[in-house]
């Protein structure tokens, strides 16, 4: 451990600067007691230290220094402005700035759903939003064609109204809107009869309606009481064309022809058009238009509902009144104009040319003249009449006149020669046994199959469908019965039903070509491949089966290998599947039958399919298997799988890569913008 | 550090330019010290202050922990003094010109200037310390920190400085006994 005496300048030091404790002091002091030359030394640092005070003390910054440098540091950094300052200091808060990279990772969202196409989902309304909208516009549409409606039974409408109502008794008048001129139109017109409601519910619901417009609160029961007497004094200058439609079920159509007929003599109308057609079961349908005066429109459509059950009534208001006033002011001018050329031809001066000119400037106005005058008579006519266009039809109209049962069977047929079967059902052909349709059909591979169709007089087809039947083995059959309604639809008591021909479509196809109904695979080992294959031949002969075919090879590791297919019907097969046994030792057998749910099958005759497989045992190792061709397909496939992940790596990068720059570079600038502002 | 100043730092690394200007306040003498015991030039040493105050201004966002704040204000008036040496190195030192004029008597002056020329001899570091020392009076605590050293590393350094001094003004310091 170093001594006071050999460190006697640090020491000496922090006991000049006080940072020696109360017992190093003591300790020092003793030191400075017994040693001559730490003595002198220490009066050396003390002098040493009072001309560095005073010394260092000139050097020492004045008091105003700090006020320099503030002074400076303000000259040099001069205070940002209002707004720019404002907007720094917003920035500085920890929620601003949560908030505003939410916002910018929202944009990147929505920019990324707009680049790739997708569309944005549109923040519904509230639901309240929504029915009060709903509410409105059923308010309106109540008030609109009320009058229509009042009497109606139709079971929506009742519910409708009643919501109108309810509606117009919360809502304070102030707030109908503005956009109902058709209400206020309608209400205004005192030939409006409220119709003697049946229901009390619509009644109170039109009555509720009304109440919404201040200037018609009086009204309804007025115009209940006397409807159609004072004509209309508000519209006597308005050119209005009404319009209304109808469409009625009545039970007679000459009956309401005549009834309409009356109603618009009572009303002072006519019938304008009528037109009528019959339907194929006897009913009428028909259209009439009947032409009345406005006023009495409403009490004539109200006793068109005494006709029938009315199904459908829309009533209209066209106003014309602008356009009207608008052509009728161009009519005068142009007869202004009119009278100025004829003036004009009647000074007869100037040239040829002009007069010529004026000539024909005259013919052009009087064209325009009967244009505009035709227009206007065809709105007078309108104005003058409604036009009332009664859709009628009689009830039931669309029952059926008759039935026809339409019968369809389909028929496959499986045998081993074709086209005898194809010429046996081609002759089948008589009067009553048409042949639609005839092919024989052999593919590349010779594979032969008929398609044919033909229609039988229905009397006639059990007996020919069980003749087809025989030709062959049948696969499948299918008959659809289908009742077709003629001339309407639905269900009628007297129509009768009429039995149409059968029409029959029969597929004949090779059996080589049938499917098995059992199929069978195993596999025998033997030492002698190929005169066990030639036995096996031998044995499926006897079982009455066919070899479809057969394969034997050798590979070079001296293993044999014979594949062969045989058919057998379905009552051999199990006797054959007994002598394989001699064959050899018979392994994986397996067997899959497939039942068809038509049933209608002949299963003693049903092929079945066998396939063997003959093999010996090989006496050389395959390349294929050992040590060393183990490894190389574990090495090999190891490889591939570290490629496959790196490549999957590569993806993922790829994928990442322009969002980790983007966002980089985006916190880069918003970084760089917000120092740049500082 | 307590909080209060704390506070003041972090609100001054996010832009708060009132906590900075207390800062200048608080602590820009001792950044004069730091660059006097450097250039040893008042002048020179006020410019550097003002340089590191704006530059310290102007990249705060680069202090990333409150509590370094003060440190890293002294070393940018470090590396500031620096360059102002680096700057001022092919004028010729003052000092010794001056110095060799009048030798005869040992008054005040030439005792300052012994007194310069021997803190002229000094290390750098040993420089700054000493000029903490006498003109803040910190202590070694303090100094330690401001400087960024080791704890209790200015004990020998602070003696080291005053022993080369001694010898250096030892003929002055005999005469002036």
């Amino acid at each position: 451990m170093a001594t006071i005496h050999d460190e006697i300048d640090n020491w000496l030091a922090a006991d000049l600067y006080g940072e020696l404790s109360e017992n190093e002091r003591s300790v020092l002091h003793a030191h400075l007691v017994d040693c001559v030359t730490c003595r002198k030394t220490h009066q050396e640092t003390k002098t040493m230290n009072k001309i560095l005070e005073e010394t260092l003390a000139q050097e020492k910054p004045d008091p105003a220094f700090e006020q320099r440098m503030l002074a400076g540091f303000r000259n040099r950094i001069p205070q940002k402005s209002g707004l720019v300052k404002s907007l720094v200091d917003l920035m500085r808060l920890r929620s601003v700035q949560i908030t505003a990279v939410a916002a910018i990772l929202l944009a990147l969202v929505q920019m990324g759903r707009m680049i790739t196409g997708e569309r944005a989902t549109m923040p519904r309304s509230r639901e309240g939003d929504a029915n009060e909208e709903l509410f409105r516009q059923q308010e309106s549409q109540a008030a609109a064609s009320g009058l229509g409606r009042a009497g109606s039974l139709d079971k929506s409408d009742e519910v409708a109204a009643g919501r109108s109502k309810d509606l117009a008794l919360n809502a304070p008048p102030s707030s109908l809107p503005a956009s109902r001129p058709d209400f206020h139109q309608l209400a205004r017109m005192p030939s409006t009869p409220v119709a003697p409601a049946k229901v009390a519910q619509p009644e109170a619901s039109a009555a509720g309606a009304f109440a919404t417009s201040p200037d018609n609160l009086a009204q309804p029961e007025v115009a209940e009481q006397k409807p159609a007497e004072t004509p209309a004094p508000a519209s006597a200058n308005r050119k209005l064309i009404r319009n209304a439609t109808a469409e009625l079920e009545i039970v007679s159509f000459d009956d309401a022809m005549q009834k309409i007929t009356a109603f618009a003599n009572e009303e002072h109308g006519y019938v304008a058009t009528t037109n009528s057609q019959k339907q194929a079961n006897g009913k009428l349908r028909g259209q009439v238009i009947v032409k009345i005066l406005p006023e009495n429109l409403d009490p004539f459509l109200q006793k068109l509902r005494g006709l029938g059950e009315l199904k459908n009534q829309t009533l209209g208001t066209e106003d014309v009144t602008k356009a009207y006033f608008d052509t009728d002011a161009r009519l005068k001018n142009a007869h202004v104009m009119e009278q100025r050329l004829i003036d004009m031809l009647n000074t007869k001066t100037g040239k040829v040319s002009d007069l010529l000119q004026v000539e024909k400037e005259l013919g052009r106005v009087r064209e325009e003249i009967e244009k505009m005058q035709g227009e206007l008579k065809y709105w007078d006519s309108q104005v003058q009449f409604a036009t009332v266009t009664i859709s009628l039809a009689e009830k039931d109209m669309e029952e059926p006149a008759a039935f026809l049962l339409k019968e369809r069977a389909q028929l496959s047929l499986y045998a081993p020669d074709v086209e005898k079967i194809y010429d046996q059902i081609k002759a089948l052909a008589s009067p009553k046994v048409q042949i639609t349709n005839a092919q024989l059909n052999r593919d590349y591979s010779g594979r032969v199959s008929a398609t044919m169709s033909m229609l039988i007089a229905p009397e006639e087809s059990d007996a020919v469908i069980g003749r087809v039947k025989s030709f062959g083995r049948v696969e499948n059959f299918q008959m659809q019965t289908q009742r077709i309604a003629q001339g309407g639809s639905g269900i009628s008591e007297n129509a009768k039903t009429k039995r149409d021909k059968v029409e029959l479509n029969i597929t004949v196809s090779r059996d080589e070509q049938e499917q098995a109904l059992q199929q069978t695979s195993l596999r025998i080992r033997t030492s002698s491949v190929d005169e066990k294959a030639k036995e096996l031949r031998a044995l499926a002969e006897k079982q009455g089966g066919r070899v479809r075919s057969s394969t034997f090879n050798r590979d070079p590791d001296g293993r044999e290998l014979a594949n062969v297919w045989l058919r057998v019907p379905m009552k051999n097969y199990a006797s054959l599947m007994q002598s394989l046994n001699s064959l050899g030792k018979v392994e994986n057998a397996s067997v899959q039958r497939q039942d068809h749910t038509g049933g209608q099958i002949d299963e003693a005759n049903a092929p079945a399919d066998v396939s063997i497989q003959v093999y010996s045992q090989g006496n050389i190792i395959s390349h294929e298997s050992g040590m060393f061709a183990t490894l190389r397909r574990t090495l090999g496939q190891s490889a591939g799988a570290i490629m496959w992940s790196l490549r999957m790596i590569g993806v993922a990068v790829a994928f990442l890569a322009p969002w980790v720059i983007a966002l980089t570079a985006l916190i880069w600038i918003t970084r760089r913008v917000i120092r740049a502002k500082r | 550090m307590d909080t209060s100043e704390r506070e003041q730092y972090r609100a001054t690394i996010h832009g708060d330019r009132d906590a900075f200007e207390m800062i200048i306040r608080t602590h820009s003498r001792t950044l004069f010290a730091i660059a006097y015991g450097i250039l040893q030039n008042r002048e020179e040493a006020e410019d550097v202050v003002q340089d590191s105050l704006v530059k310290a201004w102007k990249t705060r966002w680069r202090v990333r922990d409150p509590e370094k704040f003060p440190a890293w204000l002294c070393t940018i008036a470090r590396h500031r003094a620096h360059d102002m040496i680096r700057k001022r190195r092919p004028v010729p030192f003052l000092h010794e010109t001056i110095g060799t004029s009048e030798t005869e008597t040992v008054d005040a002056t030439a005792m300052d200037q012994q007194l310069h020329s021997a803190l002229a001899a000094l290390p750098e570091l040993h420089r700054a310390a000493l000029t903490l020392r006498y003109f803040e009076e910190m202590d070694y605590r303090a100094i330690e920190n401001t400087l960024g050293l080791t704890n209790g590393a200015l004990r020998g350094i602070l003696g080291r400085a005053l022993a080369s001094m001694r010898k250096q003004l030892r003929p002055a310091l005999a005469s002036m006994d």
